[in-house]
């Protein structure tokens, strides 16, 4: 094995091993599942058909935006980074190990809420899962991109709380996944707008899968990319 | 012989505030050199513009071999145990790993630890683990026992003895002038931004002389004596006390300090 893929396995264990990472994309995504999923559709029945699209945002976003930056401030506000350079291992292999082992926890965990929606609260799956699945994929990792950009850009962890708060909660309430996005007045939906989680949440949604849905995560993913290409290449240059 | 780090004019500040003036100096390949100075002399800055951590402004460094790098301070994520870490940087350098020299480190002991649960001691010692990983020719010690204890220094002490040995030149920082004493062949002095001394530890103490602090505790108090005669001051003081009656309660008798030393040397150079 080579080290970028003993790398990879390494992050997976390393993410096993760490209580934070199981609180942000497991236990508090899927308590609030459980807790939302019967209110919602005790409420409002016509939620069963949104249900699995709504939490997944929900989980999606707690894992990308509270759950993996805290990883990357660990490596990157650290001297971790320093003995990584020091010893001949490059400098993006913290990210993008972290980036992809958040990807299967929160796949496994969108996974779960998908088994068992329908079960509990007789949630409708998608029509089209295949489209759903690539979607979602999409989805989370365009969310892990600006999760990326916070684990890099604040260097420590009080800060990196507030502000991750400050994209998590509009994501959460301005995305549509609580109560519907025209509801809200004029300049709360295009704020809602700004943040992927209401692109996100319409691709999912059945028939949602076109391009109108996918121009923004696809935009927000290339300025992601290039953000943080540059703020590695500023710690390197360091 | 060539030599294993030659550094020429070598300048670094930061803002206005210039932390290297251009000073020059080489190592030779297979010698232990040890770069002294307070805080805030610019040790750890030296080192790292040869290891290329940080860029200098002008000058010149040439290392000749692999090199390999313990830090000052140095980390490693929360939940990696240290085979892990060792395999990580082991496989990034495409070298096999040496299990004698983990062996030798104790780094089997620790093995099914997590690098939260380490102590100072097993952490320095897995940092050096990691340095050697890649076989290198040069390895960077940045302060390697700050924070040890007596045991973990001298066992320390022998596996750089026995990196010296196998013909590695090892360069490391230090402000513990006993420590390099009896590890070193040669020091550099840094203060104020230059190299103020280079050569051996002797030759140190042939220019600042060898002195002595002698600290007695009795039953009136604490009193340190400076001396370059240990031998007959200890006789005389311990005498002096026996005739007075009083009772010595604790003797301790050190080298100095390096501040000590180099007010010394300023006050002679004055």
């Amino acid at each position: 094995m080579n080290g970028f893929l003993y790398g990879v396995a390494l992050q997976w264990k390393l993410d096993m091993r760490s209580k934070s990472l199981l609180v942000t994309c497991y236990i508090v995504p899927l308590i609030f599942f459980l807790l939302m999923g019967g209110i919602f559709t005790s409420v409002m029945p016509e939620m069963r058909s949104t249900l699995i699209q709504s939490m997944i945002v929900m989980s999606v976003s707690m894992g990308a935006f509270i759950g993996l930056p805290p990883s990357l401030v660990e490596t990157y506000g650290s001297d971790v980074k320093k003995v990584y350079k020091a010893n001949g291992v490059p400098l993006y292999l913290g990210l993008v190990t972290m980036f992809l082992s958040a990807f299967v926890h929160l796949m496994i965990s969108c996974a779960i809420i998908l088994l068992l929606a329908p079960i509990l609260f007789e949630a409708a799956l998608p029509v089209q899962l295949p489209f759903f699945f690539l979607a979602l994929a999409i989805y989370i990792i365009v969310t892990l991109s600006i999760g990326s950009i916070l684990g890099l850009v604040v260097k420590n962890q009080a800060k990196l709380t507030m502000i991750a708060q400050l994209v998590f909660l509009p994501s959460i309430m301005l995305s549509g996944i609580m109560f519907p996005i025209d509801l809200l007045p004029d300049f709360l939906e295009t704020i809602g707008r700004i943040f992927p989680a209401s692109w996100g949440y319409r691709l999912m949604l059945d028939n949602g899968f076109c391009l109108e849905n996918l121009w923004y995560l696809i935009l927000v993913f290339c300025a992601a990319v290039i953000i943080c290409a540059i703020l590695l290449n500023k710690q390197k240059s360091k | 012989m060539k030599d294993a780090i030659q550094v020429r004019e070598l300048k670094k500040s930061y803002g206005s505030h210039m932390v290297l003036k251009g000073f020059d100096f080489q190592i030779e390949k297979g010698e232990i050199f040890a770069l002294l100075g307070v805080n805030g002399a610019g040790k750890t800055t030296t080192l790292e513009c040869i290891e290329g951590l940080r860029k200098y402004d002008s000058g010149a460094i040439t290392v000749n071999g692999k090199m390999g790098i313990q830090l000052q301070s140095s980390s490693l994520p929360a939940h990696i145990k240290p085979m892990e870490a060792v395999k990580l940087f082991a496989k990034w350098n495409k070298t096999k790993i040496d299990y004698a020299m983990l062996n030798g480190l104790g780094i089997k002991e620790i093995e099914k630890k997590q690098y939260i649960q380490l102590s100072t001691g097993q952490k320095r010692r897995l940092h050096l683990a990691l340095a050697l990983i890649g076989n290198p020719d040069v390895i960077f010690l940045d302060e390697p026992t700050a924070g040890l204890d007596v045991e973990g220094r001298l066992s320390l002490h022998e596996q750089i003895r026995k990196l010296k040995s196998h013909g590695k030149t090892i360069v490391l920082a230090s402000h513990d002038m006993a420590e390099v004493e009896t590890l070193c062949d040669r020091i550099a002095i840094l203060n104020n931004g230059n190299i103020a001394f280079c050569g051996t530890a002797s030759e140190l103490t042939d220019k600042v002389g060898r002195k002595y602090f002698i600290h007695i505790k009795t039953q009136q108090g604490d009193n340190t004596f400076e001396t370059d005669n240990v031998e007959d001051t200890l006789i005389s003081l311990l005498g002096e006390l026996k005739q007075k009656k009083i009772h010595v309660l604790d003797i301790k008798v050190d080298r100095g300090t390096l501040e000590q030393h180099f007010i010394e040397m300023a006050r002679r150079e004055a």
